[in-house]
């Protein structure tokens, strides 16, 4: 796996063996040219013959010498091209200002030669070459490898091939890094030159090319022109040091002609056939980089022609005839006809497109050593692994349960998701409308107030039913509150003192009592069941199999399965409910499914229960609510201490939680129920529970609220029979006298305390069903807060006041009255 | 996961990452990994006047192992999926370890 | 205050199954440099990493007098929703208990 393309394998992990080693990793790349140096320092003295196997200690055979193809990019050296269009190279102009001295070094170059020219001449024979490994790039048959590998840094196998004559002018390489001793062919001038030098020679060989070919050194006949058609030095390797001006000559359109005569200028071929210099000067220029682009290894990766650098040509050889003359010059593009111009324009266009993406691709090379890109790999596949790793799970559930926050969060709250595809629609059922119950976000504040105006709508559409009907006229006539201040002074107030103080005593019967921790470990302990079975039901849910199709008995059986399951689920559900638990009279332990209801999370997860059981069980858990409603934590805790005109904070935090989580379902519940259940679950109340602990909370009032209310609206809606109505209307008059004596302090707090609709509410249903002698006394249990609340809502900035008495007015004309009538 | 899973939701939400050291950096979170490594962004140090070092760093890179805690926006924190996640969580521990 | 840790250890296998039991509830925990937390358990994991919901943290430190007698000084801070490093600080659950709130 290679994320740049290279191939990344460490070298001690290639085939190549304990020898093969990476360039860096050899000992010193730079002995060679230490060692040149002081070589030539001996030969420059003349004092003493060195043998060469005496000072060379083979590192050379140990050297890299494949792989190369990416030294331009690595080093810099440029692609083709490039140079022009601002690559590679454009800050980096050694020979920009080299070449202005040129003639001088030029001069030196002819000094130096005049010199020397033995040792270019005529080698001693006796000094056997040693191999170097650089032999390849003696190689004029050698091509770079194209594929893309990290051949700079790992072995390869050598494609050189022994035996070939090199060119003695070869040595002129060497002003690259490939400084090196010539290889094995024999070597007429070779010697070790230093740096400066051998810069030197090789200048003075252009000079000597263009001026005097006959005085060089003679030049063995280049050996394979007809196999690769080009010139060899485009095949060594890039000269990072000499980037030198635009080496494409196609590209140079805007430079000032050339000289174009025999003239030493480094951008121009030289001629290499001593037989026709002139000819050559022009036409060899402009033969070779057509070939080069017909060359598709040479287009890819071999380095950019060494144009300026002037050496020894090759003879070109019969391939090459007729070939399409390339470009150096604009004159040239000028001479071509329409169609070779198009062509070489569109061959042109591509090599620079090409070559620029070669080259921005190219940017970061060398950058990072196998290590480090070794070490990358690794994380690389490390991520992947984790990344798409769960993707290819078998199972999407584990993903899912892996990400479960993050995948729910976002798809309820409209972040960006990963696996969009992933249906999360019931999570959205399960946790949309839960979302922000504590802590008081703007969603509890909604959803609160959300059950709230449904009980409100509900007890404004039995209010406006009632008031259909003919039986409150009486008050309406009579319209004053005289005959209501005339039945306060017949109120008993201390009788509501005695009354009061048997429901305070209750209370502390009813428990108070602490539960005991074990009792509480075990009372957790079923709640975490439960929630662990009610997520695997939704699980289960979720992932329900298509509806069967007939006559497909697999998916009738995945489907019959699917049920089947769902339904142990279910059973296992309510039994960890333990709704059925006995219910045990008089017991100081709360049912187990009451104290489940005790804790914020059992109250939590009554909706999502709710959702997943049947009528018949809804039905159930409504009745145990009935059954307990004065043991609940939301009822019997409810009661503010002495003093205090409300509950503690974490009483008033759970109460709200009931009336957000438990109190809808039940409400849903009872606006569909029959009136022979609403009858059922009232007689309960009335029968079961302490009215004097209910109806001092609000989830007790919001209770009855509820039963009343459906009463009246089935009633209203005509579907009750009369023994039925006669049943209830008994119910409801057990009911009234219970609680005539508490209406007085069915309001907690003084008249400011704020929060008391619920209570408006209760009022106004009970208002509904209420005879027009159970009216007269329901207006004289709760004038004095009616006149109170009136005048407090004077005070109180318009928008206040109307919501205040809207509340009182709800009540109001549940008896047929209306707060205006209080003037 | 549970951790990873539940800051990637919390990303480009203002933070209060407060470090062992008694540091406190307030700033946008940028990202988050599996080691609860973080990065804000437009950070500012609480108590300034006292680690006025950090007074020109505009953005950190937190090792999650010295931070103590992280203080986050209440409204962002979905408690009740937060809790479910984390029962999934123990039982998909429990399910590997039995 | 009910102290659970105990109690339960013989009963739970896992220290961690205790733990889901707090869930959603009111917990203390006690942290390395004489800190205490108090608030709602909302998340942990086996590293013991935690988010508290509506936290009060108390902090005790020892200041020396100028008598040179020594004092625990409590300084108490309030979050609403806190991420609790866990892994190094081993925190530990001391108790659960909702009603004293």
């Amino acid at each position: 796996m290679s994320f740049f393309g290279f191939d990344t394998t460490l070298p001690r992990d290639k085939a190549g063996g304990a020898n093969s080693k990476g360039f860096f990793e050899h000992a010193n790349p730079f002995n060679e040219v230490a060692k040149a140096r002081k070589l030539q320092a001996f030969q420059d003295n003349q004092e003493e013959v060195l043998d060469f196997e005496d000072t060379y200690d083979g590192l050379g055979d140990q050297l890299q010498e494949a792989g190369d193809d990416f030294n331009d990019d690595t080093f810099g050296g440029g692609a083709e091209g490039s140079n022009d269009r601002g690559g590679v190279g454009k800050d980096f102009d050694f020979f920009g200002s080299t070449a202005q001295v040129s003639t001088a070094i030029e001069e030196e170059a002819m000094r130096y030669n005049l010199q020397y020219p033995s040792r270019e001449t005529a080698p001693p024979q006796s000094r056997k070459p040693k191999k170097t490994g650089y032999e390849k790039y003696q190689d004029p048959g050698y091509i770079p490898e194209i594929e893309a590998k990290s051949g700079a840094w790992s072995h390869k196998p050598s494609t050189h091939s022994p035996g070939q004559p090199s060119q003695p002018e070869d040595i002129h390489v060497s002003t690259s890094r490939h400084t090196a001793p010539a290889p094995e062919a024999p070597q007429p001038g070779t010697k070790m030159m230093s740096l400066e030098e051998v810069e030197a020679a090789l200048l003075a060989q252009a000079q000597a090319h263009a001026r005097a070919q006959a005085a060089q050194a003679p030049q063995p006949p280049y050996p394979q022109p007809q196999v690769f058609p080009f010139p060899v030095d485009h095949m060594h390797p890039p000269q990072p040091y000499q980037p030198g001006p635009p080496p494409m000559p196609f590209n140079q359109q805007h430079a000032p002609p050339p000289p174009r005569s025999a003239s030493p200028r480094r951008h121009n071929r030289m001629p290499s056939q001593p037989s026709h210099p002139s000819q050559t000067s022009q036409l060899r220029p402009a033969q070779q980089p057509l070939q080069i682009l017909q060359n598709p290894n040479r287009a890819r990766h071999s380095p950019q022609p060494s144009v300026d650098r002037v050496q020894g040509l090759p003879p070109y050889g019969p391939a090459q005839a007729g070939a399409a003359p390339g470009i150096t010059h604009p004159q040239q593009l000028l001479d071509l006809s329409e169609a070779q111009r198009r062509a070489y324009l569109e061959e042109d266009a591509k090599r620079a497109k090409r070559n620029h993406k070669i080259f921005l691709l190219s940017k970061g090379n060398g950058l990072m050593t196998p290590q480090d890109k070794n070490f990358i790999t690794r994380i690389q596949l490390q991520q992947l692994v984790t990344a798409t790793g769960t993707s290819a799970d078998p199972n999407p559930e584990a993903s899912l349960n892996e990400d479960f926050y993050y995948q729910v969060y976002s798809q309820i709250r409209g972040a960006p998701r990963q696996h969009p595809t992933q249906p999360l629609g019931h999570f959205a059922q399960t946790y949309l409308f839960q979302t922000g119950i504590r802590g008081g976000g703007r969603r509890q504040h909604a959803n609160g107030d959300n059950h709230m105006q449904r009980m409100q709508q509900q007890v404004q559409r039995a209010v406006e039913a009632a008031k259909l009907k003919p039986k409150n006229k009486q008050l309406i006539i009579e319209g004053s509150l005289g005959k209501i201040s005339f039945s306060n002074a017949k109120t008993p107030k201390p009788l509501l003192n005695i009354k009061r103080q048997d429901s305070s005593d209750a209370r502390p019967a009813s428990g108070r009592k602490e539960v005991s921790p074990s009792d509480r470990k075990t009372i957790l302990k079923n709640i975490e069941a439960v929630y662990t079975t009610l997520m695997r039901l939704e699980d289960h849910e979720r992932q329900s199999p298509p509806p069967p199709t007939e006559g497909d008995a697999d998916s009738i059986q995945a489907h019959l399965d699917w049920r089947q399951k769902l339904q142990e689920l279910n059973t296992a559900l309510w039994q960890e409910l333990k709704v059925l638990d006995p219910i045990v009279p008089g017991s100081s332990i709360p049912h187990p499914f009451i104290a489940f209801l005790s804790f914020a999370k059992g109250k939590k997860a009554m909706p999502r229960i709710f959702r997943l059981i049947d009528q018949e069980q809804r039905l159930t858990i409504l009745t145990m609510i009935v059954v307990h409603l004065d043991q609940l934590d939301v009822t019997k805790d409810a009661r503010p201490a002495a003093g205090d005109s409300q509950p503690t904070l974490a009483v008033r935090e759970e109460i709200e939680l009931f009336s957000q989580t438990v109190m809808p379902c039940l409400l849903q519940y009872v606006n569909e129920a029959p009136i022979n259940i609403v009858i059922g679950l009232l007689g309960l109340l009335v029968e079961r529970t302490s009215i004097a602990v209910v109806a001092m909370t609000k989830i007790g009032l919001g209770m009855m609220t509820m039963l009343l209310t459906r009463a009246e609206l089935s009633k209203e809606s005509g579907v009750v029979s009369d023994q039925e109505w006669q049943q209830w209307t008994a119910l409801y008059n057990r009911l009234f006298d219970t609680l005539e004596p508490l209406l007085g302090l069915l309001f907690p707090g003084p008249v400011n305390s704020g929060d008391d609709i619920y209570i408006w509410q209760f009022l106004a249903t009970i208002g509904i069903g209420a005879s027009p002698d159970q009216q007269q006394r329901l207006v004289i249990g709760v004038k004095d807060r009616v006149m109170e609340t009136v005048q407090q809502s004077k005070t109180l900035p318009p928008e206040m006041a109307s919501v205040r008495l809207g509340n009182v007015n709800l009540f109001m004309r549940a008896i047929g009255l209306d707060v205006e009538m209080l003037g | 996961m549970l951790f990873f899973s539940f800051f990637k939701t919390l990303t480009q939400q203002t933070v209060t990452v407060e470090l062992k050291n008694d540091i406190s950096i307030r700033g946008t979170l940028k990202s988050v990994d599996q080691y609860l490594n973080i990065k804000l962004d437009d950070i500012v140090v609480l108590d300034e006047l006292k680690y006025p070092h950090l007074s020109s760093v505009k953005n950190v890179f937190i090792r999650g192992s010295v931070v103590r805690y992280v203080h986050l926006p209440p409204d962002k924190v979905d408690r009740g999926l937060l809790e479910d996640a984390c029962r999934r969580e123990a039982m998909a521990q429990k399910g590997k370890a039995a | 205050m009910a102290d659970m840790a105990d109690e339960a250890a013989a009963a739970v296998s896992e220290p961690l199954d205790l733990v889901r039991l707090s869930l959603d509830e009111i917990v203390f925990v006690r942290l390395r440099g004489d800190r205490e937390l108090k608030g709602r358990l909302h998340a942990y994991d086996s590293h013991c990493n935690l988010v508290l919901g509506e936290v009060e943290e108390t902090i005790y430190t020892i200041e020396d007098e100028d008598d040179g007698d020594e004092t625990v000084k409590t300084t108490k801070k309030q979050s609403d929703m806190l991420f609790v490093r866990g892994t190094l600080s081993h925190p530990t659950v001391l108790a659960s208990d909702s009603n004293d709130r």
